[in-house]
């Protein structure tokens, strides 16, 4: 673990990447019927995500934008209560009751989701974009054991036979290495890891489009979080997975993802190929949250903390949602909501400093 | 389930046992003046159940040891003396004649109310504030104020004195248990069907209230996202997913309610005239007949003690978690 | 000099703290539709109670009755009367005092018991905490209506039927205390959980260093902290106490001298009232029976929801 950054370790034995090509052509159903063959596996445009709390609106997410191509993983990261999980949540609409999706659109190949009542909606859950919920405890159900609640997607949302869904559910917790001897158990009988494993398997049950991993090692100790992370890796070149990952470890995200998403208070700060932004951190919460990593391959997990406070999302303050805690704040920045800069290398910050940038080039 | 858990539960529920038994020989025996003074005051006695009772008690003998071991060692055989009101009958005999009418009526009542109950309360829980949920705890929550007297005297003045449906009390006609087969069980349906409602209501507010309150509780469990995360239908996350963890409390609750079959429906078997452990119980009371009334609550009390066990055993098979 | 000052200003700065903290509840609480629904109807009930002869008269006995047997409801008589011509709205209004007056004197032994039980299991812990829950344990598991049903009799053979006291007679006593001996162990419970964790608490082991006795510390530091707790389970408590009391007096373990609803639904029964249709002998009293024990529940849930703090974070 003492590489330097930006270059993802890879596993000599793994199989090559596939590309996005031969990712479409192996998906086992039939795309949905409105589906544009030739539409971007995911574009997020201006997602607004707000919850209902007494008089107002909390502004969890807001004007978010962001795209998914095949074969991609994509990390989301950012301090807890900016917003990750709900915009990923937010596109298959698992919002608590308080949550509405106020605006922007989320097509997954070219079909707009937003759109969709809540009936429609269904036929893409799971089957199209799965979730490796965070805590796999109480995300499994406790008395169903566990082959039965990986069969029960398979069973009844692709009309397979019990039978068959319930071979497919062994060959699934094969693939993720649950030994066959533990076929029956329920959740609780199994430990953390192996747990995760089963949620990993239930993900891939459907054989989804995108999976998004909302911060699936987090509960484990540092050995079980190394060779989950393994796993999943492992699965993304084996069968093309489309990931999102959540998470607010960069190192995890340095590991598995190809391009990465700094998100603060509910906006976007900074997005753009992993190996970039690491190296060169454009937005300035970008680089503090790279600076409380030194080395982010070291295994310290002491995050230094950046003076102050994220703002209330009740009221966010009208500029800049970080211009209070900036170290480079100007005075354009508590007044003016900083638009995107677009560099060359494909990095895009929204910040200020990057007003008149000499790479732009037309969004 | 583990030795354990269940060797736990079954020694607890032993010494529950036994401090009732203790409860009921100390009840008559540490009261000034008492058990001559209550056995004894009791006109109806004839000469013979006052020696009988005498000797019974062993009142002569000390308190202890003498009379705890002998009323130990006669309970434990099933006697528990001979009764005052019905003389010459064994306190064993005159239970047993009436506890099987007790057991239909409160038994099918627990039975009806259960399933309705559940129901209701399930669906009102899932679809929070809807109109299901409005009336139905509206109504749980009316009925469960009632007592079974405030249901069934209202029922008899409107299907029995009004319409004429029902007859207003006992459980069978003159004569009606001896017609051939299809009329006599018609005979009793039409008279078991007003108690039968009144104890089904009295019961259904309360599990339809713990039910939905169950299901709320689980509505917001991380797997029932889980479950609306794997795109299911609504119907099936209820049914697969938040039922079976909704009903642990439930079946306990079942559990221990079948207990009180036994204690019955006491007012409902009274304004009815049923002739069960109920009414059997206040003939007792009025005739001041305390060795019927003592191998009531005896009989009562061990049997809510056994529900209980088994609703810890059923919770036990149940969840898979205390199952281990 | 400057202590006492300091303490004073405490005290009442405390008071005040208090008297917002009363405030902002009642203005909680009278946002509960529920709540303020039950709180009405008991305050109509309790006016009744406290003064039924101003709205109805003294009341009526058989050689007092004002009508006659049966009749029933009409302009002289609204609610109609019963089998000795009793006006039937003269004895619900009086039974309105009786059950009510039988219900809080059972709430209030319930709770002294309870509360007294629950502070010194939940602070003394160890064995006198064991003990006194195995017993409060065996008090929850007995059936106890069959239990009072046989208390009530022999307590009243014990201590005779004519004894009075504090113009309730023996027989209406009895019933109280049969209803605080079988429902005290529910109170205990929840109070010894509460106190169980406030003794965790740092402003207790801060009296305890200083020196505080034991008692004192239950008193002061405790005893207020659990206060939110005993009145949402008094409410709910209360309702239970008049529910049973009902029951009792229904089978005859009532006072014909002292009517209370149950007591009056009993002579109904035993009249044949339902079977011969005069509804009038049983509406009157069953609906005030109902309305009540509705009330109090809809009080005690709204209490509950408000005052109880892990009742309050399940929402």
């Amino acid at each position: 673990m003492s590489e330097p950054m930006g270059e993802p370790a890879i596993e000599p034995a793994l199989t090559p990447p596939l590309t996005p090509g031969q990712i479409r052509g192996r998906r086992q159903w039939p795309l949905p019927k409105q589906a544009d063959p030739a539409a971007p596996l995911l574009q997020v445009r201006n997602l607004q995500t707000y919850f209902k709390l007494g008089s107002g609106w909390v502004k969890a997410v807001d004007d978010v934008s962001f795209g998914l191509t095949d074969g991609e993983a994509l990390g989301l990261v950012g301090e807890s209560g900016c917003g990750k999980t709900t915009t990923a949540l937010s596109l298959v609409r698992l919002l608590p009751t308080n949550g509405r999706i106020r605006g922007g659109s989320v097509e997954l190949f070219g079909i707009d989701l937003v759109a969709k009542s809540d009936l429609a909606l269904q036929r893409y859950r799971w089957r199209e974009i799965s979730i490796i919920f965070q805590g796999a405890m109480n995300a499994l159900n406790p008395v169903i054991q566990v082959r039965r609640q990986i069969a029960e997607p398979i069973r009844y949302r692709l009309g397979q036979s019990e039978a068959a869904s319930q071979k497919r559910a062994e060959e699934l917790l094969d693939l993720v290495g649950i030994p066959s001897r533990r076929l029956g158990a329920y959740p609780h009988e199994l430990s953390g890891g192996m747990r995760q494993r089963a949620m990993i398997a239930m993900a891939l049950a459907c054989d989804p489009a995108i999976v998004i991993g909302d911060e699936p090692t987090t509960a484990l100790d540092a050995m079980v979080q190394a060779q989950i992370l393994q796993l999943l890796e492992q699965l993304r070149r084996e069968l093309g997975l489309s990931l999102i990952l959540i998470t607010h470890d960069l190192s995890v995200v340095a590991e598995t993802c190809d391009r990465v998403l700094v998100m603060y208070a509910g906006r976007v700060a900074e997005e753009g190929p992993v190996a970039r932004v690491f190296t060169e951190p454009r937005h300035p919460y970008t680089r503090k949250l790279l600076g409380a990593f030194p080395n982010i391959r070291s295994d310290r997990r002491t995050l230094e903390t950046i003076p102050g406070e994220p703002p209330n999302l009740l009221n966010p303050p009208p500029g800049c949602r970080f211009a209070p805690r900036c170290p480079q704040v100007m005075p354009v920045c508590t007044e003016v909501v900083p638009p995107e800069a677009v560099f060359a290398d494909g990095v895009r910050v929204a910040c200020h400093l990057y007003e008149t940038p000499v790479h732009e080039t037309p969004a | 389930m583990s030795g354990r858990y269940l060797g736990q539960r079954v020694l607890q529920a032993l010494g529950t046992i036994v401090a009732i038994v203790l409860l009921n020989f100390l009840l008559f025996r540490l009261m000034p003046g008492s058990p001559e003074r209550i056995l004894l005051r009791n006109p109806n006695l004839s000469p013979q159940v006052v020696e009988a009772t005498r000797a019974r008690w062993g009142l002569d003998k000390p308190l202890l040891p003498d009379q705890l071991v002998a009323y130990i060692g006669s309970t434990v055989q099933g006697d528990f003396g001979y009764s005052f009101k019905f003389r010459g009958q064994s306190v064993t005999s005159v239970i047993a004649d009436r506890i099987g009418p007790t057991l239909l009526l409160v038994g099918l009542g627990e039975l009806i109310s259960a399933i309705a109950g559940i129901a209701i309360g399930a669906y009102a829980g899932w679809r929070r504030g809807g109109l299901v949920d409005r009336v139905g705890s509206g109504a749980s929550l009316v009925l469960y104020s009632m007592p079974y007297f405030v249901i069934g005297m209202p029922l008899i003045v409107i299907f029995a004195a009004g319409l004429g449906w029902f007859p207003t009390s006992g459980m069978t006609s003159v004569g009606g248990g001896d017609r051939p087969f299809p009329a006599n069980l018609i005979d009793l349906a039409r008279h078991l069907a007003l108690p039968l409602a009144t104890v089904s209501l009295g019961l259904i507010g309360q599990y339809s209230i713990l039910m939905r309150s169950a299901i709320i509780e689980t509505r917001s469990e991380d797997y029932i996202t889980t479950a609306r995360a794997k795109g299911l239908r609504d119907g099936r996350v209820l049914r697969a997913h938040a039922f079976p963890n909704a009903m642990l409390p439930m079946v306990t609750l079942i559990a221990i309610n079948l207990g009180y079959v036994i204690g019955g429906a006491i007012t409902a078997e009274i304004v009815f005239s049923w002739p069960g452990l109920g009414t059997l119980t206040i003939t007792a009371l009025s005739a001041r007949d305390y060795p019927v009334l003592q191998g009531i609550f005896l009989l009562v009390a061990v049997s809510v003690v056994l529900a209980n066990l088994a609703a810890d055993i059923i919770y036990g098979i149940l969840d898979p978690r205390v199952r281990g | 000099m400057s202590a006492t000052i300091s303490v004073a200003s405490a005290r009442s700065q405390r008071w005040r703290l208090r008297g917002t903290r009363l405030r902002t509840f009642a203005a909680r609480y009278s946002g509960r539709k529920d709540g303020m629904l039950g709180l009405v109807v008991l305050a109509a009930f309790t006016v009744l109670a406290l003064a039924p002869d101003l709205f109805v008269g003294p009341l009526e006995t058989a050689t007092r009755a004002t009508a006659h047997a049966f009749d029933a409801p009409s302009a002289q008589h609204f609610f109609g009367a019963d089998d000795l011509g009793r006006d039937m709205l003269n004895r619900t209004v009086h039974g309105a005092r009786i059950s009510m007056t039988i219900g809080l004197l059972a709430t209030v032994i319930t709770l002294v018991f309870g509360v007294v039980v629950g502070l010194v299991a939940g602070y003394s812990g160890g064995l006198v905490d064991n003990v006194l829950m195995r017993v409060a344990d065996f008090f929850l598991v007995l059936p106890t209506f069959v239990l009072a049903l046989i208390l009530a009799p022999v307590l009243i053979e014990v201590v005779g039927a004519d004894a009075e006291f504090l113009g309730i007679r023996a027989t209406l006593l009895v019933i109280v205390v049969v209803i605080g001996i079988t429902s005290w162990a529910a109170t205990a419970r929840i109070i010894r959980s509460q106190t169980l964790s406030l003794k965790q608490r740092m402003f207790v082991d801060r009296a305890r260093v200083v020196g505080v006795g034991p008692g004192r510390i239950i008193l002061r530091h405790i005893l207020p902290n659990v206060v939110n707790l005993i009145v949402a389970n008094a409410v709910l408590t209360f309702a239970t106490a008049v529910l049973t009391e009902t029951t009792l007096s229904f089978i005859g373990l009532g006072d014909p001298f002292q009517p209370s609803w149950g007591q009056i639904l009993n002579g109904a029964q035993s009249s044949g009232a339902a079977g011969l249709g005069a509804w009038w002998m049983i509406a009157p009293p069953a609906a005030s029976v109902v309305l009540v024990i509705l009330a109090f529940t809809l009080m005690g849930n709204a209490l509950d929801d408000l005052l109880n703090p892990k009742a309050r974070t399940r929402q």
